[in-house]
């Protein structure tokens, strides 16, 4: 029977999952993937996480807690950096040792210190370093690594067209098709970090909310490097965290390129990096007042009502503005 | 230029000595109140951590008084310091302020630090020595005033009139803001050694022993934590902390290779724990109690701003830490909600937990 290796449906398994089943898959492992989230299924990790942390990070920990009994090792990488001159939230670095002194009886943690800040061959050494205590060759870690980051490479890919989204949500696929009939429908922008945008049941579905309102999605994913990197030198400050850096491009571009008609800032409670870029936006969105900006906190208490009335009056002030731009 | 910079233990006193001998003109924000932290609140976004506000309602108060240039730190490490610069930027713009801003990043300690200092030491035409002269008295006072406020911590647990060491404390901060040069410095030290001794004391008390560890700004700063030394001195505990003004200096110059309780030896003690530096203080404040539970230290307090990102992980850690080693500790998390009950009831429990641990390991 082959080692099966578990990764929590949490946090950067929204991004790097393709990577990371990817190079686990070719060498020959079983990969566990928690369920997703439902009802009453993360309030069990609360009892474990800590109350100062955002909610992210309390899924991981029910995340982790459902792996537990399943799993021969978890996976959790320690990571700080996977890009040039960026980095994660400290709580991804800390992850896995909060995880083993919170939770009792937890399986064995592999996690790969992983730092490409100022070197860039560190993610192959230190995936490399763990795959051989796992008892594999450097001759297949080499090739699974590389299908790995293409498989990556693809998702980005896909993920900068927009199709992963809509693979995500099959079911918003179909309504855009229908909806494309009925005349110009309005674009909208999401940004916030890919936990808070891609997790369904956190986020009270809102990807299928706004598909069903026949709106067209776009994400922070769907803007190039180039257009981000550009904007983040016309800002003058080099932003340090990965996902930031990414939120405040993608979201400088789409009020600057005028693509889109209303931006929805999606954060959640306690979060370090979206309290700092936030009033950034924030702040641009106002001087410009050409496009709608609409900012969604949500924390473990949110109910949906709330969530969904603030959104409906968005979606309601953007027909409103465009009835009263036609008339003038 | 009217250059302002924010409240960080006695980075005043320092920056003072330092601007009365070769300039340039400092205008340091009044004593932070709070009038400070209604400012800062008022104008930060609501889920920054508790230092922003209070750095920001520094600014305000500072701009008020006639400041032109404000110069702050910046780091490029996954602590939100680094941003503080840009948003605090747009939000005084925001509020009309005219000024002039000087980011000195950490990461660049030679080109924001040390040459913009001597191009401004030139630029005012002042010679080498002069200045190595006024910085070597800007650390001496700072050392002076460190080395009061260990004296106070040790003696406010034994002093019989309750206050009596703050009160001194207090004037020897004064006398050692007044003094002008070398000489007097040397008066103002024999000064406090007198006044320090006059303080009626009672020697037969055995003050429980605590450690104050956590994020360097909430450890530094007393209007930050309450007063939490003053409070648990009071309350007949020998405190300590972990974050003073010369060790943080000592710690970027790697000056600090004697010293045993060192940042540098608190981060290798965490290695158990934490295999990688994460950056911050979160390494520092796992690896803190580790080594004072070896001076005999018997209770640790971590204090943390709502919401910091790298001590909840020490947070975490620190639990496990405090089974191993046998060591009670107990965690702040303060946000602008401060309430002084609060404080007072936690500690004063807190402080009972550690006596009778106290009486029962000397039963056994």
């Amino acid at each position: 029977m082959s080692i099966r290796i578990g990764i929590p449906r949490a946090l950067t398994y929204y991004r790097y999952f393709p990577l990371w089943n990817t190079f686990f898959a070719d060498l020959g492992f079983e990969v566990v993937v928690s369920r997703p989230n439902h009802r009453g299924f993360f309030e069990e990790g609360f009892k474990f996480a800590d109350d100062d942390t955002c909610i992210p990070i309390k899924m991981a920990y029910a995340h982790t807690l459902h792996l537990k009994e399943q799993v021969d090792f978890l996976f959790v990488p320690r990571l700080l950096s996977l890009e040039p001159r960026t980095c994660f939230c400290p709580r991804l670095a800390g992850l896995p040792e909060m995880l083993k002194y919170s939770i009792p009886n937890l399986p064995l943690i592999l996690n790969p210190y992983i730092d490409e800040r100022y070197r860039n061959s560190r993610l192959f050494h230190s995936l490399s370093e763990m795959a051989v205590t796992l008892g594999k060759g450097p001759k297949e870690i080499k090739q699974a690594f590389g299908k790995g980051e293409m498989a990556y490479q693809h998702f980005r890919e896909r993920m900068e067209k927009g199709e992963e989204v809509a693979e995500l949500f099959p079911k918003i696929e179909k309504e855009r098709l229908f909806s494309q009939k009925e005349g110009r429908r309005k674009n909208i922008a999401i940004v916030g970090h890919p936990y808070c945008l891609y997790d369904p049941y956190f986020n009270f579905n809102l990807l299928k909310v706004l598909g069903e309102a026949h709106v067209s999605i776009c994400t922070q994913e769907m803007v190039s490097r180039e257009n981000i990197d550009s904007e983040i030198r016309r800002l003058g400050k080099d932003i340090y965290w990965t996902f930031g850096r990414e939120i405040l491009g993608a979201s400088l571009y789409y009020l600057h390129s005028k693509r889109v008609d209303g931006l929805i800032y999606l954060t959640c409670f306690a979060c370090g990096v979206d309290s700092m870029i936030e009033p950034l936006v924030r702040h641009r969105f106002r001087e410009e007042q050409e496009i709608l900006y609409l900012c969604l906190m949500i924390d473990e208490h949110t109910s949906p009502a709330g969530f969904l009335t603030r959104l409906e009056a968005f979606l309601e002030t953007l027909d409103r503005r465009e009835t009263s731009r036609s008339m003038t | 230029m009217r250059l302002t910079v924010p409240h960080l233990g006695h980075m005043d006193i320092f920056l003072n000595a330092m601007a009365k001998r070769i300039g340039p003109e400092f205008i340091f924000p009044p004593k932070t109140s709070p009038r400070t932290l209604l400012l800062g609140m008022k104008h930060s976004p609501e889920s920054t951590c508790l230092p922003f506000k209070f750095i920001l309602g520094n600014f305000i108060e500072a701009l008020e008084r006639g400041a032109d240039t404000i110069a702050m730190m910046s780091e490029h490490g996954p602590c939100r310091l680094g941003m503080y610069d840009v948003v605090m930027q747009q939000i005084l713009k925001d509020l009309g302020f005219k000024f002039d801003w000087i980011t000195m990043d950490n990461t660049r300690i030679w080109s924001d630090y040390l040459l913009r200092f001597d191009r401004e030491r030139r630029k005012r035409g002042v010679s080498f020595w002069e200045s190595i002269q006024a910085i070597r008295f800007g650390c001496r006072k700072v050392r002076l005033c460190e080395f009061v406020e260990r004296m106070t911590h040790q003696m406010r647990p034994l002093e019989v009139k309750r206050g009596e060491a703050t009160r001194v404390q207090n004037d020897c901060f004064k006398f050692i803001d007044e003094a002008s040069d070398f000489k007097e410095m040397r008066w103002a030290r024999q000064q406090c050694l007198e006044r320090f001794k006059q303080i009626e004391k009672d020697d037969s008390r055995n003050p429980l022993r605590v450690l104050i560890t956590g994020e360097g700004y909430m450890v530094i700063n007393p209007h930050a934590n309450q007063d939490i030394e003053q409070r648990l001195g009071e309350m007949g505990v020998e405190v300590t902390r972990t974050m003073w003004f010369t060790s943080q200096i000592s710690f970027a110059l790697h000056l600090d290779f004697l010293n045993p309780r060192s940042k540098r030896k608190a981060i290798k003690a965490s290695k158990p724990y934490l295999s990688h530096n994460i950056g911050g203080e979160c390494n520092a404040s796992i690896g803190y109690p580790i080594l004072f539970k070896k001076d005999g230290y018997e209770g640790v307090i971590q204090l943390l701003p709502f919401g910091c990102m790298l001590e909840a992980v020490a947070k975490n850690i620190l639990v496990r830490v405090s089974q191993e080693h046998d060591i009670p500790v107990l965690t702040f998390s303060l946000n602008e909600n401060l309430s002084e009950t609060m404080i007072t009831t936690r500690l004063s429990a807190f402080v009972d937990l550690l006596q009778k641990r106290r009486e029962r390991k000397r039963k056994e």
